[in-house]
């Protein structure tokens, strides 16, 4: 059961930018254009809360899944939840540059969670991923160590870019794209969890555990790079995605993450920490700020809030450790747009 | 150590079992048709010298879902992503097909570009938006593996000198990285350059050979020469080694490679077509799909 909550708060307490006769006034109006569409979107919803769980983890030699199991459990995640359940984790694979951590999600991290999945009573863990880059996704496994992990634990990998897929009604709206084409493998999972690396983007601000989804959308069908989400808009294609996919559940690994020119040529930045919840905004706004970036002034998150999930501190509810106690501000390049402007006030 | 024939034997029999009584292939053993999968079933087993009549049969089933345009995409409900058409027209030249459905095929690449622009001051990537070659998908970009797979097409099909190879080849030039090799197709972005990737490198380099001197992708072709000897999976090692056979640089363990890949299956699980039939090509294929060794011009 899914626990996050929906409260009706008054219109006039919403800080939105407009007053609630401006509003009105515009509506009456019918001046309401295509730019104001997220902020009418605000209005007309009610705040969405959520619980994220931040857990310190110094090196990826520690016990990752004993930590995993205990943020599940804190954030009601039960046995009899993922009890006989098919769960598809969808780590971030880029291309690889050999001996470097700090570019995919950690192997380590991906056997944490299998772990966990499994001691909390999951009929089958598997992991997925269609690189947005690499044509030779199997080399992406080689090189990034995540092979002889799923080998030596007989973990099932699906390649996403190649796998035949099965196309539905785009429920987010916000692209010109008016269906999504998902790798059939997603029609006979119970749970989809994304598996994200901290990192800065040098397009869309940070990639987190929303971006990280772009990752699912096979070659096939969007090519490689994902030029036809290039196409459509990144930000907009991120909402999309999530919004008509629905993952259940998110991980977001920090332990070493990525600054600067991210998400492939960025330098390693140690926060010590993983991230994880079942919305995916509330976690990928946890995360932002762990990283010392507002998650208001990241475009998709902003959008996102209220929508597809909470992204201010008031409505998620925090456990585990603060924000502050692992804040680890990420180095943020003035040459790159999507970087200027958005650190987080101290 | 060399592959054995019985090895090689067992990958046409492995193929054999996937393809479908109309002459389709599958992607994976038991899967449904796909277009590419049976492109590229039709070059390897052509190339093993199969039963010629049963490639014709191939042939009629991947031409049988042919766009008007002369397109064929990855299946029926998604015509944008038409890039099989390139291997469609490889597929059909290199089995010695010949026909309407081929012609029709072949205009098609020769009229279609995909997304470009002219390059502003402020792009913070440095390769030129204009050049064109052809894009995965419908209105996006030019990337360099569908344009090398493309040229390569085209080139077997007698039209090396035709315009678009010509800008073709000055795009993938033009996307070259500046230390050798190439990836998907961006170069420099905010002032960094980019990794290559060994299938993006081979790709590229197979398409150019015979259409640029040595010397112009040298760095590159020290790349390929490096990494391939740390490759293990298949499409990495069939792109590779298919372009090393085309620039006369084939490593004296190109038959080990492979062998070492093959055995990959005992972690992987089966290789699907593709990655199967690209992995024993450059064996088949001495010369590279486009016939002949070209590492000088």
């Amino acid at each position: 059961m899914r626990r996050i909550t929906v409260a009706l708060v008054p219109l006039e307490n919403v800080n939105h930018g407009w007053s609630r006769r401006d509003f009105l006034k515009a509506l009456a109006g019918g001046v309401i254009v295509a730019s104001a569409y997220p902020v009418v979107r605000r209005l007309a919803r009610p705040h969405l809360y959520a619980e994220t769980f931040i857990a310190k983890v110094t090196d990826y030699q520690s016990e990752i899944g004993d930590v995993i199991v205990r943020g599940l459990r804190k954030l009601g995640v039960t046995p009899a939840e993922i009890k006989d359940k098919r769960i598809l984790l969808k780590p971030n694979l880029d291309e690889t540059n050999s001996g470097a951590n700090h570019i995919n999600t950690h192997p380590l991290v991906i056997r944490g969670a299998v772990e966990a999945f499994l001691r909390l009573g999951a009929d089958t863990v598997m992991v997925a991923e269609g690189p947005g880059h690499r044509r030779d996704t199997l080399d992406v496994l080689e090189e990034s160590g995540l092979a002889d992990v799923l080998w030596e634990d007989r973990i099932k990998f699906y390649d996403l870019n190649y796998l035949t897929g099965y196309t539905v009604q785009n429920t987010g709206g916000m692209t010109r794209l008016s269906t999504l084409t998902f790798p059939g493998i997603f029609k006979e999972v119970d749970w989809i969890v994304s598996m994200a690396k901290m990192k800065t983007h040098h397009w869309a601000g940070v990639t987190l555990s929303m971006k990280n989804l772009f990752g699912v959308m096979p070659g096939i069908y969007y090519g490689w790079p994902k030029n036809v989400l290039h196409h459509a808009g990144i930000e907009n294609s991120i909402l999309d995605i999530n919004a008509t996919l629905k993952p259940h559940f998110a991980i977001v690994d920090g332990i070493v993450g990525m600054e600067g020119d991210g998400p492939i040529m960025g330098t390693p930045r140690n926060v010590g920490a993983l991230v994880m919840g079942r919305n995916p905004t509330a976690v990928d706004a946890t995360a932002a700020r762990m990283m010392g970036i507002e998650p208001r002034k990241i475009k998709y998150l902003a959008q996102a809030d209220d929508w597809l999930g909470p992204i201010e501190e008031a409505y998620i509810q925090q456990t585990g450790e603060t924000v502050v106690s692992v804040r680890t501000n990420f180095a943020l390049l003035e040459k790159i747009p999507a970087h200027r402007g958005i650190r987080l006030a101290s | 150590m060399s592959l054995t024939s019985s090895t090689l034997e067992h990958v046409e029999a492995d193929l054999l079992t996937r393809v479908h009584a109309d002459g389709g292939f599958s992607h994976h053993r038991a899967g449904s048709y796909r277009a590419d999968a049976t492109a590229w079933a039709i070059i390897a087993l052509y190339s093993f010298d199969n039963d010629k009549k049963r490639l014709q049969l191939s042939i009629a089933r991947l031409m049988a879902d042919q766009r008007g345009d002369g397109s064929l995409g990855i299946s029926t409900d998604h015509p944008e992503a038409f890039w099989p058409t390139s291997l469609a027209v490889l597929a059909g030249h290199l089995s010695t097909h010949d026909g309407q459905h081929q012609a029709r095929a072949i205009q098609f690449l020769l009229s279609t570009t995909g997304r470009h622009w002219e390059k502003s001051s402020s792009d913070p990537m440095a390769h030129n938006p204009a050049l064109k070659g052809w894009p995965w998908i419908a209105e996006t970009h030019s990337w360099v593996e569908p344009t090398a797979i493309s040229m390569t097409a085209l080139r077997v099909a007698g039209y090396a000198r035709h315009a678009r190879i010509e800008e073709a080849t000055r795009m993938l030039m033009d996307r070259q990285l500046p230390h050798g090799g190439w990836n998907c197709g961006n170069t420099i972005v905010f002032g960094q350059e980019l990794r290559p990737a060994p299938e993006s490198t081979g790709a590229a380099l197979h398409a150019l050979a015979g259409l640029i001197p040595r010397e112009s992708v040298q760095n590159s072709l020290e790349y390929l020469s490096t990494v391939v000897t740390r490759l293990h999976t298949p499409i990495a090692v069939g792109w590779s080694l298919l372009a090393l056979n085309s620039w006369g640089a084939a490593p004296s363990n190109l038959s080990s490679l492979v062998e070492d890949c093959l055995k990959r299956q005992e972690r992987y699980g089966p290789y699907d077509t593709t990655s199967l039939c690209l992995l024993v090509l450059p064996l088949l294929r001495p010369n590279g799909l486009l016939g002949t060794s070209a590492g000088t011009v």
